[in-house]
């Protein structure tokens, strides 16, 4: 069993005291991030992205794995207990988990989440243990063609088909490959964009667009049109499941993390359409009285469900990340933009190269997992009494937090005047109903992408045939053609 | 801007992508296209992204001509998120905390820039709840409660983390 080898080593190196406190701490700012409104993992992550040039790769790496986790936990408090629907990740579970919340049943339904997120988590993690490796191995097969295909479809996926509109998608991909541009051009060393800026070479930080796209432009959105808007909180219950609760909770959970793990798999993320199909499942499977509360008084296989099936999803795409050096989602191409500021490059590689960290990562999500039950069931009354932080207080503190992530970066006062300027471009971004998900992932993506591309022409020497040639390649891009086309059609039939 | 139809915005949108185009494209012209063995070299993507841009913009302005851009979020749904008036004061305000932040970080040191920003952008946001305008002691509240926060925070990533946060003096601690 060399798996379980490695695991138990990568288990040794998470479990110092040291790594268990960045673990601790993660876990603990991300529920706190999660469970504040207009913060999310992506900008915690990407504020405290400046700790990379400070922080040994093992311990950020456990640290950030702690918030992306969390995050998760913390969300669904804020979409039971509050009645805006934050991100869409959490917004299946605001629909029912928010009806059993009015109808006095709020601590089954944050019960039935924490927990469905812990088995979800747990045997989503087991997953990565066992099949990161086995893709790694073949992953290392692959050449630049089938590479390309592969981003190609996480591209597509991203910006065309998830979100309301094509053609915003495809403008804010453009955008972020725009952005990508900027800098060296990674084969001939070319300088692109620079406009003559000598530190402009290594590119546009990831920190300011994603802090600025998410934190300034939240910040600017809430006082510009949020500003007399109320909101109502419900009143928390006693966090505990009855018998009924649990038996019908535990099938739910199965079933979700099973629709939600294989989503995160594939290079085409995002957590809305596995959430949304498991909430048409439950509902579907639920008989008699059970059926009869969804969307009445909320019914908890509703909550349980969709929320094994986020959880599931979001671990489950650590595998692209890590094995193929694919995002596919804002946190995952942030957590691949801290790998790169350590000079790590994921892919099949980073199982030979970096054992230590990869294998102390996965084991450290077993860890954060029981943390975070632990920190969620229990102390929810804690995290609740977040939710009363002053919007005007609340949004000024994140501007604080901006500005360190930003100038922390490199120590430059001009990236604060970029940083503004972004923060306006993603304020007209959300007013018009422009994803920001593609402009991350595009401006991550891109550069590899096009040094693929690249690649796999001079493999076919010059000849664009190449990707047809290799059946590899000629699948994924019938994949990628299927995921334009299928959506389309049965919008049509429906 | 109150005075303008959705139909103006959505077209200055689309021009504003459109101009990121023609930029894109008017800076790829200078870029080498020597290709070696690909057959495409650096300036390749720099005028895919461009073209794409370009074609995307003229979309959007047919969209905002015909009806407007497809798909928008309805904003009488039940579930939409509350969108009220802007609030353009606010804005200004937030607007200039930040500006002025950008501005002072250096001079003042980190500690007293951003206690400022969060007065700043505080008095905004309370403006843009109530609609009135606010008085000179909750701004004061609201700076004593920016040193509270930006302080601990200075000292903890400047000491803990090693990242360096510039300060008024040479102690470390303000």
């Amino acid at each position: 069993m060399d798996i379980l080898n490695q695991l138990m080593q990568g288990f040794a190196t998470a479990g110092t005291p040291i790594n268990l406190l960045w673990a601790f701490v993660g876990c603990a700012l991300g529920t706190a991030v999660g469970v504040l409104p207009g913060i999310g993992p992506a900008t915690a992550v990407a504020m405290l992205l400046p700790i990379t040039s400070q922080v040994n790769a093992t311990a950020s790496m456990i640290f950030f794995a702690g918030i992306y986790y969390g995050a998760m936990y913390g969300g669904s408090t804020t979409s039971i207990l509050l009645n805006t629907p934050g991100e869409t990740a959490s917004m299946v579970t605001a629909m029912e988990g928010n009806k059993m919340a009015k109808s006095g049943r709020a601590g089954a339904a944050l019960a039935t989440a924490a927990i469905g997120s812990f088995v979800a988590g747990t045997i989503a993690t087991i997953m990565v243990t066992l099949f990161a490796p086995v893709v790694a191995e073949y992953a290392v097969r692959l050449g630049p063609p089938e590479y390309f295909c592969l981003m190609l479809l996480a591209l597509t996926t991203v910006s065309a088909v998830l979100g309301q509109s094509t053609v915003r998608g495809l403008a804010s991909l453009f955008v972020g490959l725009a952005i990508g541009l900027i800098g060296m051009d990674q084969i001939t060393g070319q300088a692109r964009y620079t406009g003559g800026v000598p530190e402009l070479l290594d590119g546009v930080e990831i920190v300011l667009v994603a802090v600025g796209l998410f934190a300034v432009a939240e910040a600017l959105h809430a006082v510009l049109f949020e500003g007399a808007t109320s909101e109502s909180q419900n009143k928390l219950s006693r966090v505990s499941m009855t018998a009924s609760d649990w038996r019908r909770s535990i099938p739910a959970w199965l079933r979700g993390t099973a629709i939600g793990a294989p989503f995160g798999c594939i290079p085409a993320g995002g957590t809305e359409i596995p959430t949304f199909l498991s909430y048409a499942v439950e509902k579907k499977l639920a008989k008699g009285e059970h059926q009869a509360e969804f969307g009445k008084q909320g019914a908890i296989e509703g909550v349980a469900g969709p929320e094994a099936a986020n959880n599931a999803t979001v671990t489950t795409a650590l595998i692209p990340l890590l094995t193929l050096g694919i995002p596919v989602s804002n946190t995952t191409a942030i957590l691949l933009g801290a790998f790169q500021n350590y000079g790590i490059q994921p892919g099949p590689q980073l199982f030979t190269n970096s054992p230590t960290l990869v294998w102390a990562l996965i084991a450290s999500l077993y860890i954060g997992n029981v943390m975070l039950l632990v920190l969620n069931l229990p102390l929810v009354g804690l995290w609740v009494k977040l939710l009363k932080v002053p919007k005007p207080q609340l949004y000024s503190g994140i501007l604080i937090f901006a500005t360190v992530g930003a100038y922390g970066m490199r120590q430059s006062a001009f990236d604060l005047v970029l940083l503004y300027a972004i923060g306006v471009l993603g304020l007209v971004m959300r007013r018009f109903d422009f994803p920001t998900a593609p402009v991350v992932v595009g401006m991550i993506l891109g550069p590899l992408a096009e040094a693929q591309l690249r690649n796999a022409l001079s493999i076919g020497e010059g000849k664009w045939t190449v990707f047809l040639e290799r059946p590899m390649s000629l699948a994924l891009l019938g994949v990628v053609l299927a995921v334009l086309a299928l959506p389309r059609l049965l919008r049509k039939r429906v | 801007m109150g005075a303008l139809s959705d139909k103006q915005r959505q077209s200055a949108v689309a021009l504003g992508v459109l101009a990121l185009a023609v930029g894109l494209g008017w800076g790829a012209i200078d870029i080498s296209s020597e290709a070696g063995y690909a057959g495409i070299g650096p300036n390749f993507l720099p005028w895919l992204v461009a073209v794409g841009l370009a074609v995307v913009a003229a979309i959007l302005l047919f969209e905002a001509h015909s009806g407007g851009f497809r798909n928008m979020p309805d904003p009488l749904a039940h579930d939409a998120p509350p969108v009220s008036a802007p609030c353009w004061s606010g804005f200004v305000w937030m607007s200039g905390a930040l500006l002025l932040n950008a501005a002072l970080i250096t001079r003042i040191g980190f500690i007293l820039s951003c206690a400022l920003c969060f007065a700043c952008a505080a008095h905004g946001l309370r403006q843009a709840q109530s609609g009135r305008r606010q008085g000179l002691r909750s701004g004061l509240v609201d700076g004593v409660l920016g040193l509270l926060i930006a302080a601990p925070v200075f000292w903890m990533f400047t000491k803990f983390l090693a990242i360096s946060l510039p300060g008024l003096t040479q102690s470390g601690w303000l």
